[in-house]
């Protein structure tokens, strides 16, 4: 209840001349509410519970586009599948070298950079 | 009698699972349910199954087309009435399409569609009790992959062979896309357009596509391979 007042203009405001047909308007709704609530009952509201009935098959299974060109036959229907298309690929498909080759190469490069990175045997010879 | 998911069901049959996730979350029940006061009732003859999270179906083979929003589907423009084209999409009733809802339609600027063409078009409007409502434009006013199909071959299924060919998993498309050059259209009214290159070409993709119905996985691979061939002139 608290939040509805919040939302609802001052009286005062509403008084005025410009803000009349908001007046209007807001009584209207008021006025809507009220016409129906003695029809829709909270049951009637509540009847359909956590059930939501549909009649398509399409909400129900994971269905491929219906319109679809294969090997240049139709290149503007291509084109939107390839648009649509690499959302789900897109990691393998940015990827110009494996992960594997990327590990095995950065354990070459860690290799042959370590003595020259400062290590412990560094930090002792300072220490000297 | 009580069922349970994955079995086959009649009408009448009633799945106390459905009832039970109903109780601690939302269901969404998709053809083939009804919920009653006490039980949730099958209404088709199918295999009752589930998708996570808790959607439920009646996978039911069936050819008479129940119009449903949202569902892309092939017509026949049948009749051209003022604002309106129309549609015959093997409903219970023709379709409506008005002329405006094409890409860059205008009142000055009518499409060119003329009694007799094929349109693919997507359902805005399938109402019971009224007439259902077409549309070959998205919602951006783009055509995108909507509206009349040229030239081409249409032939009629099963509501179920459809949604077979259009399912991810089947391999039926997988293996015909990198034989020859062929365009499709599915609607979900039970009709299919082709279009390829030759006659003997489309006549392939549509013998394939219509003898894939009853075939698993395997054996519509092998089909296409065989088809491939067939038509590459290996074997005759």
């Amino acid at each position: 209840m608290a939040a509805m007042k919040k939302l609802t203009l001052p009286k005062s405001v509403l008084d005025m001349k410009f803000m009349k047909k908001t007046k209007e308007r807001i009584e209207n709704s008021k006025d809507h509410d009220n016409l129906y609530s003695g029809v829709i009952t909270n049951d009637m509201k509540q009847a359909s519970g956590n059930y939501i009935a549909e009649s398509s098959f399409i909400y129900c299974t994971d269905l491929l586009e219906g319109r679809l060109s294969f090997k240049g036959m139709n290149p503007e229907i291509e084109r939107l599948m390839e648009q649509e298309k690499p959302k789900g690929k897109e990691g393998d498909m940015q990827k110009d070298v494996s992960d594997e080759v990327l590990a095995k190469t950065m354990e070459k490069f860690n290799k042959r950079k370590r003595p020259f990175s400062p290590s412990k045997y560094n930090y002792i010879k300072k220490r000297k | 009698m009580k069922v349970k998911i994955g079995d086959v069901v009649l009408p009448g049959d009633y799945c106390d699972e459905i009832t039970a996730d109903g109780v601690k979350s939302k269901v969404v029940l998709g053809p083939g349910l009804r919920k009653e006061v006490d039980h949730v009732y099958i209404m088709k003859a199918g295999v009752l199954r589930k998708r996570n999270p808790n959607t439920f179906w009646v996978d039911s083979y069936q050819k008479r087309y129940v119009p449903s929003r949202s569902e892309n589907v092939i017509g026949i423009v049948v009749q051209k009435a003022g604002d309106l084209y129309r549609v015959d999409i093997g409903g219970s009733c023709t379709a409506a399409l008005s002329y405006l809802s094409f890409e860059g339609a205008t009142k000055k600027n009518r499409p060119e569609v003329q009694i007799g063409d094929v349109i693919y078009a997507k359902m805005l409007v399938a109402s019971k009790d009224m007439e259902p409502e077409l549309v070959c434009v998205d919602s951006h006013g783009k055509k995108g992959r909507l509206g009349v199909l040229n030239d081409g071959f249409v032939f009629k299924c099963s509501l179920n062979l459809i949604r077979k060919i259009l399912n991810p998993i089947c391999p039926l498309l997988e293996s015909l896309k990198n034989e020859w050059p062929f365009e499709l259209a599915a609607g979900m009214n039970g009709r299919i357009w082709i279009k390829a290159n030759t006659m003997r070409e489309t006549i392939a993709v549509g013998y394939a596509i219509l003898g894939a119905e009853y075939l698993s996985d395997d054996e519509i691979k092998t089909m296409c391979t065989n088809i491939a061939s067939i038509l590459a002139g290996h074997v005759s």
